[in-house]
């Protein structure tokens, strides 16, 4: 069990971060100018402020562990506006995610077979161009387009704020609405990468002999490609997926922010910028979380996929 | 009886019973750095039950012939001229749909690498139904129950249990043992294997060989059997055509070819055997390497490592020249040589 | 780099399969040369070159600009503040009345500073924990790639927000520096190429002549740098030039979101300023991020092209 001393580490690092900023009742009354006296040692006492460091640490650890988030500087609870923004970030990111598998995989798989081809050079190239463009780019310009010129979409927002502008009326619709363009610039904004590491996976296992073997057995292309192909190509891409989900996550900051999406990396951004260290802490804490998750999901997968792993 | 000769019959006409005819075969592989000739110009044939050894060294178009009988050469390889006809009609008129009904139920092909010639993840009965449910209408379970029955034809010791193994928890002559059982799996009338034995330890070799011998006896199926070892040859097989840098150099009967070699690489490669009990002369390797097939050597392409090259041998490319009783012979200079044969008694 | 060069070469020349000594190298130029993409990223990265060092001239405008306020950019005397493309300014200007093109080519400078700045400091953490890690292998070994598996797991861009913000708000007076974003980018990096560079040791390791000088008694110092070093450097020239593009990519991104150096004069930060009048004046915000994307693109396809030419494994 390797991840629980990695998150103890980073729970270790974002807390000296908080304390290394600077008194935190100095950072709360910076946001909070009208508290008295009282109030301020109050919340030195529940931050334990009076005593040594490491109790501190460990007492904030405790309440962590407890879900106990507190309150964010300027007052909400980080547990309630967390949860708030997360399901518009996983509906992003996994849609996005997915999408992407979807339409890189077939792509990628078709390169590999025709490599050297017209076609594989031309994959091949737009996806080295394509891992290059950033969604900052990709998203301002889709939004410049759709949005304020041909207004095909909305330029962000998760959904209307006034009721009686909904698509048709239909607060479904109307949220589907506003998904369409953030997620289709993030599909294509995480497509490339998959498409090369799709194609380079194949190439690998299109050199064994199960292959031709396969082809020579008969067997239609598609099960040549897909139930031997990919079924064996499949574990540096687990990898990838598991791997980068947190740092897919981690770029959520930039991507909601671009289109105004209400999720935890529009969130982050804006309490960052106060320095509000409890919501920061715990975005942090829980991206780190959700990124240990992922690789042990990661590794039951292997065990799935490939019987040799199974075995050990 | 001297073994050198084989178990093949002594008939001299030329061909009888015609199953594959392959003929000015040319193979060409489009990489960024050039075009790759692997197979040049190759042509040969096998008749019904027979046994043709196709020979060569790396690099001669051994594998890239046999893939392309199939039709499965892999990308960026391209069969760009040719014919191939098997039981008299044309393989390369053939659509995708019916080449797909052919491979694996008429030809059946065993590669050459067993540690990689199993799908790693599935297991051995699912890879052999899959094959015989592709070729027969059969329900998964008679399917399953026909994959025992090719394991144990093989004669694999406890099919049952090796039906439900993974590939990694076998043998190498075990899985080489699958690999044959999956190629009789749509009852062929011609198994192509591509160096069966290479991979293997040498009492391993000689009992696939063996196998494949009785399995050639049992159910009379045609074989090409494609290897780098002449003692192989002779030990297996009716006929031989010898293979270099993409290019025949010579074909005949086993005997006609070990008692007579008429091109001069085959002379050298009769010498460079190390287990002929008969070989009068010592070993030797052939000096030089095989040529570069994106710039072949001009003329005959054996012309910087053969001993006997004219100035004809670098200005012309030689034909394959039928010499009779079911010979041909790719050199310009067969007739003067005379070549003796290392190993003839 | 000469010196590295020259030892690379002598070095190559004592590996096993490894022809002549220049060869190597003038092999990989050749096929990089053959590889139409490599090529394409190399000119790109070339102009930027000669846009950062001729600045001056290939700029339309002195740095900092005011159109029509500044005495140097007097044009027709009125403040020409947020305007589309035109004659004067072919790329616009921005709220402040700045030459978006001019100010794109005085940036250019800085996305190298970040570029190889940030690089050099990672490839220097990852060089030193990949060799260590992969020449004395056991209890070293294993302490490094854990230490490098937290790096990999910790969510390095939210850490990075957060460290820019609080020296913003601890240390005002340091404000316009980039260094700052730099040291992080770099200290926070080096993980996968640490791992990447470890793996390729423990291949080289094995060599013939590296085990053969061992057993001779070479000290750990020279198999290290006279022999390892020379013979993964071209793992880390690819490795360089790939995390050169993401690190430019990261400092945007940064930037973008109003972390960056306020003082600075980075692409990132250009569109920073900009992205409140993106509805009105897209040119602001969009331009830059066209230069950013095409910058990183020279470096991702150079690097791509490098590793195929270094790499002949990869291809056949």
């Amino acid at each position: 069990m390797f991840l629980v001393p990695v998150f103890f580490g980073i729970t270790l690092l974002v807390f000296s971060i908080e304390r290394l900023a600077g008194d935190p009742v100095q950072l709360y009354t910076a946001l909070n100018p009208h508290i008295n006296e009282a109030q301020r040692q109050l919340l030195r006492q529940s931050l334990h402020l009076d005593q040594p460091i490491h109790i501190q640490y460990l007492s904030w650890l405790s309440d962590l562990l407890s879900l106990n988030l507190g309150f964010s500087y300027s007052g909400g609870s980080v547990a309630v506006l967390i949860s708030q923004r997360l399901w518009a970030t996983l509906e992003l990111q996994l849609i996005g995610l997915t999408l992407s598998l979807i339409i890189a995989i077939p792509i990628g798989i078709l390169s590999a077979r025709k490599r050297y081809s017209v076609l594989d050079v031309t994959i091949t190239s737009s996806s080295l161009v394509g891992t290059s463009i950033p969604i900052f780019f990709l998203g301002v310009a889709a939004i410049l387009i759709f949005g304020y010129n041909l207004h095909w979409f909305p330029s962000g927002g998760f959904q209307s704020s006034d009721p009686s502008r909904y698509l048709y009326h239909n607060l479904l619709l109307d949220q589907a609405w506003h998904l369409f363009l953030p997620a289709t610039v993030y599909t294509f904004a995480i497509l490339a990468p998959v498409v090369l590491l799709v194609r380079s996976s194949m190439l690998e296992v299109l050199r064994q002999d199960y292959i031709l073997a396969g082809r020579a057995s008969g067997l239609s292309e598609r099960s040549v490609m897909y139930k031997h192909g990919l079924r064996n190509a499949l574990i540096p891409i687990v990898t990838y997926v598991g791997l980068y989900f947190g740092g897919l996550l981690a770029g959520a900051p930039v991507t909601e922010t671009v289109f105004n999406w209400p999720g935890v990396g529009k969130l982050f951004v804006d309490y960052t910028t106060q320095l509000d260290f409890p919501v920061i802490q715990a975005v942090v804490v829980i991206i780190t979380l959700m990124t240990l998750v992922a690789n042990l999901v990661t590794d039951v997968t292997y065990a799935y996929i490939d019987p040799r792993i199974r075995l050990e | 009886m001297p073994w050198i000769l084989g178990s093949g019959s002594s008939e001299v006409s030329a061909l009888p019973d015609p199953l594959l005819h392959v003929q000015n075969l040319r193979t060409y592989f489009f990489t960024y750095a050039g075009i790759v000739k692997a197979v040049d110009d190759i042509s040969l044939d096998v008749s019904k039950g027979e046994t043709l050894g196709v020979v060569g060294e790396s690099g001669s178009g051994k594998t890239v012939t046999a893939q392309s009988i199939l039709r499965i050469v892999p990308s960026p390889g391209k069969i760009v001229d040719g014919t191939i006809e098997f039981e008299g009609k044309s393989l390369m008129k053939l659509r995708e749909k019916d080449m797909q009904r052919i491979r694996g139920k008429d030809i059946a092909y065993v590669p050459q690498d067993p540690t990689s010639t199993l799908d790693p993840v599935y297991r051995v009965g699912e890879q052999l139904s899959e094959v015989i449910m592709r070729h027969h209408v059969i329900s998964r379970k008679d399917a399953l129950a026909k994959a025992t029955d090719l394991l144990r034809s093989v004669e694999i010791p406890d099919p049952e249990i090796r039906i439900s193994q993974y590939p990694h928890e076998l043998s190498g002559g075990t899985k080489q043992r699958i690999a044959i059982a999956r190629a009789l799996a749509g009852d062929p009338v011609l198994i192509i294997a591509d160096e069966p034995t290479t991979a293997l330890d040498v009492t391993i070799q000689a009992q696939i060989l063996d196998l494949l011998k009785e399995l050639k006896n049992r159910l009379n199926v045609a074989m090409i059997l494609i290897t780098h070892d002449m003692g192989i040859v002779a030990d297996v097989c009716d006929r031989v055509t010898v293979l270099y840098a993409g290019q025949v150099c010579e074909s005949g009967t086993v005997e006609q070819v070990f008692e007579k070699p008429k091109h001069p690489y085959t002379q050298a490669l009769l010498t460079s055997v190390p287990n002929l009990a008969l070989r009068k002369e010592k070993l030797s390797v052939i000096p030089g390497n095989v040529p570069n097939l994106i710039e072949p050597p001009s003329g005959c392409r054996f012309n910087p490592r053969c001993p006997y090259a004219q100035q004809i041998c670098i200005d012309k490319v030689p034909e394959l020249e039928p010499i009779g009783e079911g010979r041909s012979v790719h050199c310009h200079r067969w007739k003067e040589l005379d070549l003796k044969s290392p190993v003839a008694s | 780099m000469t010196s590295d060069r020259k030892m690379a070469q002598t070095t190559l020349e004592q590996r096993p399969a490894g022809g002549h000594r220049v060869s190597q190298w003038a092999l990989a130029w050749r096929r990089l040369k053959k590889n139409k993409v490599a090529i394409a990223g190399l000119g790109i990265v070339g102009i930027f070159i000669v846009m950062a060092a001729f600045d001056r001239l290939v700029a339309l405008y002195p740095p900092k600009c005011i159109l029509g306020v500044s005495p140097a950019c007097q044009l027709d005397g009125r403040l020409h503040s947020n305007s589309p493309p035109g004659l004067a300014y072919p790329l616009g200007t921005d709220i402040t009345g700045y030459d978006v093109y001019s100010e794109i080519v005085y940036g250019t400078r800085a996305a190298f500073l970040i570029g190889v700045g940030a690089t050099g400091l990672t490839m220097l953490i990852a060089v030193v924990i990949g060799l260590a890690a992969g020449y004395f292998g056991g209890w070293m070994d294993n302490l490094l790639m854990r230490l490098t598996e937290v790096f990999l797991v910790i969510p390095f861009f939210l850490l990075l927000l957060v460290f820019l913000q609080v020296t913003i708000k601890l240390a005002p007076a340091n404000t316009g520096s980039i260094w700052l974003v730099v040291f992080v980018i770099g200290a926070f990096s080096w993980p996968g190429a640490a791992r990447i560079i470890r793996g390729e040791v423990l291949r080289v390791r094995e060599f013939e002549f590296i085990a053969a000088s061992r057993q001779i008694g070479a000290s750990s110092y020279r198999i290290l740098f006279r022999h390892l070093f020379p013979n993964v450097l071209h793992i880390i020239i690819v490795l360089a030039t790939l995390q050169i593009a993401a690190s430019i990519l990261t400092e945007a991104a940064v930037s973008f979101l109003g972390f960056g150096a306020p003082g600075s004069n980075t692409w990132g930060q250009q569109m920073y300023n900009s992205a409140n009048y993106v509805e009105q004046a897209w040119w602001g915000t969009l331009f830059p991020a066209v230069f950013v994307t095409l910058m990183v693109m020279g470096f991702n396809l150079l690097g791509n092209g490098l590793r195929d030419a270094l790499d002949p494994r990869l291809r056949e």
